[in-house]
C-alpha cells in the first residue's frame, strides 16, 4: 500500500499548467509554420496578390546563384559574428566575474548590459553615424591626417559584422559570465600551487571549465545572427544581403509570398542543419571539459 | 408639473431624438499611410468633407503591403470604406476584386482632371510626384547640374549614387527608354543598368533610409521621390532636384472604394471632395506634389518646382507615365533581376 491512503485526494502534477502553455505555444508555432509551408508550394502570379496552384518551382528557384551566394554570406557572417563576439566577450565576462572592486564591477555591468536597453534600431543607427563617410571614425582619421579620402565601412560585410558583434555582446557576456562564475577557484589555486603560470592556469584550467558557456554562447549567437534583419538592412544598404533581407525583399516589396515562404523554410532548415552539424564538435568539447 | 411644462419637456425630447441621427452619423473610414500622409489628408480632404456632409472621417493607417494584406483578408467585409495607396498597388487591389468599379457620374470633379488621373475604372489618382535625380548642392562641385538621365552614368559619380532597392521600376523604365525601348521591352536597357552599377553606393529600402542617405551625404546623388526631396529641402538640406530632358518617372497616389462598403454614397462624395480644385491646391501645398485637377491654383513658388506638373504641356513633355498594370505585372520580374544583378 502506498503512503498515500486510498481515500486521500490525488494531487494533480504541478507541471501540467506549464505543459499546457507549452503545447499551446507549440501549436501556434506549428500552425504558422504550416501556413508558411503551404505558401511555399503555391504558384506566384506577377501582378496579383492571389496565389496559383501547387508547385515546387519556388524550391527550384532557390538553386539560382543569388540564393546560394546569399545563403553562404549568411552562414559566413553568422559564423564570424559568433567567433568575434566570443573573442571580445570573454575578456569582459572574465573581468566582470573576477574583478574585486565593486564599483569596477558595477561599471562593467552597466557597460556590458546597457546596450540591451537601447534597441537594435537605435544601436544600428549609431553605427551609421560612426562608420559613415562623414562619420566619427573617418572624421578622426582625416583630422589626424592618417587618411586623405574616407574609408568605405558602411554598406560592407565588415560594417555589418562589426555592428552585429556589438549587438550580440551583452548576451554573450551574460552567458560567459555565468559559466566563469561557476568555475571552482580551488582548481585554479591548485594548478598555481603546482607551478603553473597565470596564463597556463587560464589555458589549462579556466578555459576548459568554461567550455559549456563558450559553446552555448557561440551557438546562440550563431543561431540568432542567422535571422538578423535590421542590422544588415541598415548597415548593409542593400549591398550586403542576408537571408532575412531576401525574405523581406521577396515577400514585402515584391509580393512574391511563395518564394519568401520557400526562403524562410530554407533559412530554418539551414539553421537547424548547421546546429546539427556542430553537434559532434560540441559534444567532443564538452566531454573534453568534463575530463578536465 | 404644469401641462405647458410637460409639453416643453416632450418637445425637447423629440428634438433631441430628431437630432440624434445627425450627431451619431457613422464615420467614413479611410485607409491610408500614417504620419504626415494622414495629417495632410485630414487637413485638406477630411475636414472639408465633414464640413460639407456632417459625416466624420476616421483614419486607419499602416504600411502599403500590410494594408493590402489586411484588405485581402477582409474581402467582402472591409474595415474601411475608402483606400488611398500608390496607384500600381491600387491595381493589385482591383485585380483581387477589392475595389468597386467607379461610377464617374457620381464624381463630378472627375471631369476636371488631367487625363493620366483616371488610372483605371477602379481608381483615380489624387496627386502626382516624380522619381527623378537630385543631388546635394554642397557636396558636388560648384556649378554641377544634371540635365539628362545619361549624366548618372558619368564616371565622376562613381560610388556616389543611391537608388531604391524596394521599387526600382523607374530605373528600368528610364534605362529602356534611353536604349530606345519602353517598359514592356525593358531588356534592351539591361546593358545600361549593368553599366550603372559602379556608380551605385547604396540601395535604400524605405523613404526614411532614402532621406537618411542623402541627408548624411552618404549618397550625394540620388534618384528619389520629389516629395521626399522637398521635405528635406524644407528642413534646410541643400538639395537640387532635376527633371532631365527625357522627363521624370511619375508616380501617383490613388483612391478607390472598398468593395462591400456600407457607405457607398459617402465614399463617392469623399472622392469628389478630394478632387475639388481648392482641396487639391491645399493638399499639394501640404505634400509638395502635383495636383490632378487642372483647375487647381497652386502657389506660384510650388507650381514652379521641378516635378510639379500643372499644365497639359508639362504632362506631355516632362512626365514619363507607365500604366499601373504594366508596373504591377513587371515589378516582381524587375525586382528579381535587380536583386540578382545590381544589389549583389
Amino acid at each position: 500500500m502506498s503512503a498515500v491512503g486510498a481515500g486521500a485526494p490525488r494531487r494533480r502534477p504541478f507541471f501540467l499548467p506549464f505543459l499546457l502553455i507549452s503545447l499551446i505555444a507549440a501549436g501556434l508555432f506549428l500552425a504558422a509554420l504550416g501556413d508558411v509551408l503551404h505558401y511555399s508550394v503555391r504558384l506566384f502570379i506577377p501582378g496579383s496578390i492571389e496565389v496559383g496552384g501547387f508547385t515546387l518551382a519556388n524550391f527550384a528557384r532557390l538553386l539560382r546563384p543569388i540564393y546560394r551566394t546569399v545563403l553562404l554570406a549568411t552562414l559566413i557572417i553568422s559564423f564570424l559574428t559568433a567567433i568575434f563576439t566570443l573573442l571580445l566577450g570573454y575578456p569582459v565576462a572574465y573581468a566582470l566575474v573576477r574583478v574585486r572592486r565593486g564599483w569596477v564591477r558595477s561599471l562593467l555591468i552597466v557597460l556590458a548590459i546597457t546596450p540591451l536597453f537601447t534597441g537594435e534600431i537605435v544601436r544600428t543607427y549609431a553605427w551609421i553615424l560612426v562608420l559613415g563617410t562623414n562619420g566619427f571614425i573617418n572624421s578622426i582619421l582625416k583630422a589626424l591626417g592618417i587618411i586623405g579620402a574616407p574609408l568605405s565601412m558602411l554598406y560592407t560585410s565588415f560594417g555589418v559584422i562589426l555592428a552585429l558583434v556589438q549587438f550580440s555582446m551583452p548576451v554573450m557576456i551574460m552567458l560567459l559570465a555565468t559559466a566563469i562564475s561557476h568555475v571552482d577557484r580551488s582548481c585554479e589555486r591548485a594548478a598555481a600551487n603546482l607551478g603553473a603560470s597565470p596564463l597556463m592556469v587560464f589555458w589549462r584550467v579556466t578555459l576548459p571549465l568554461t567550455t559549456p558557456g563558450v559553446v552555448s554562447g557561440t551557438v546562440v549567437i550563431f543561431a540568432w545572427t542567422m535571422s538578423a534583419f535590421s542590422t544588415p538592412q541598415l548597415i548593409g544598404g542593400g549591398k550586403v544581403l542576408m537571408l532575412s533581407n531576401l525574405v523581406y525583399l521577396e515577400g514585402l516589396t515584391n509580393l512574391d509570398f511563395p518564394l519568401a515562404a520557400a526562403l524562410s523554410l530554407l533559412a530554418l532548415v539551414v539553421a537547424i542543419g548547421s546546429l546539427g552539424l556542430m553537434r559532434p564538435a560540441i559534444t567532443r568539447l564538452e566531454r573534453k571539459a568534463t575530463l578536465y | 408639473m404644469t401641462k405647458r411644462t410637460l409639453l416643453a419637456v416632450v418637445a425637447a425630447l423629440l428634438l433631441a431624438l430628431a437630432a440624434k441621427p445627425v450627431l451619431a452619423k457613422e464615420p467614413l473610414i479611410v485607409d491610408m499611410w500614417g504620419g504626415n500622409w494622414r495629417d495632410g489628408a485630414n487637413q485638406a480632404i477630411a475636414s472639408e468633407f465633414t464640413r460639407r456632409t456632417g459625416i466624420p472621417v476616421k483614419f486607419i493607417t499602416g504600411g502599403t503591403i500590410d494594408r493590402l494584406t489586411k484588405a485581402k483578408l477582409d474581402k467582402g467585409h472591409p474595415e474601411s470604406d475608402v483606400t488611398i495607396t500608390t496607384s500600381h498597388v491600387g491595381y493589385l487591389y482591383s485585380s483581387a476584386g477589392l475595389f468597386e468599379k467607379l461610377d464617374m457620374s457620381k464624381i463630378p470633379n472627375a471631369g476636371q482632371l488631367f487625363p493620366p488621373a483616371i488610372r483605371s475604372p477602379y481608381e483615380i489618382a489624387l496627386y502626382s510626384y516624380v522619381y527623378t535625380p537630385a543631388f546635394r548642392t554642397d557636396l558636388m562641385p560648384k556649378g554641377y547640374s544634371i540635365t539628362s538621365w545619361h549624366d548618372l552614368w558619368s564616371p565622376a559619380l562613381k560610388d556616389k549614387i543611391g537608388l531604391s532597392g524596394f521599387d526600382p521600376s523607374h530605373m528600368f523604365i528610364v534605362a529602356a527608354r534611353l536604349a530606345g525601348g519602353d517598359a514592356e521591352n525593358w531588356k534592351v536597357g539591361i546593358p545600361l543598368l549593368e553599366a550603372l552599377k559602379p556608380n551605385v553606393k547604396a540601395f535604400y529600402q524605405s523613404d526614411a533610409t532614402s532621406q537618411d542617405l542623402i541627408r548624411t551625404g552618404e549618397t550625394p546623388v540620388q534618384v528619389l521621390l520629389s516629395i521626399n526631396a522637398y521635405h528635406l529641402i524644407s528642413e534646410g538640406v541643400p538639395i537640387t532636384i532635376a527633371v532631365p530632358k527625357e522627363g521624370a518617372v511619375v508616380n501617383f497616389d490613388a483612391i478607390g472604394i472598398e468593395r462591400g462598403t456600407r457607405h457607398l454614397a459617402a465614399a463617392y462624395e469623399f472622392i469628389n471632395v478630394a478632387l475639388d480644385a481648392k482641396v487639391q491646391a491645399k493638399l499639394c501645398d501640404i505634400y509638395r506634389c502635383g495636383p490632378m485637377n487642372m483647375h487647381a491654383t497652386l502657389d506660384p513658388k510650388l507650381a514652379s518646382m521641378p516635378g510639379v506638373f500643372t499644365t497639359p504641356e508639362q504632362w506631355q513633355t516632362e512626365a514619363i507615365v507607365v500604366s499601373d498594370e504594366t508596373r504591377a505585372r513587371l515589378l516582381p520580374v524587375w525586382k528579381d533581376w535587380f536583386t540578382e544583378h545590381m544589389m549583389h
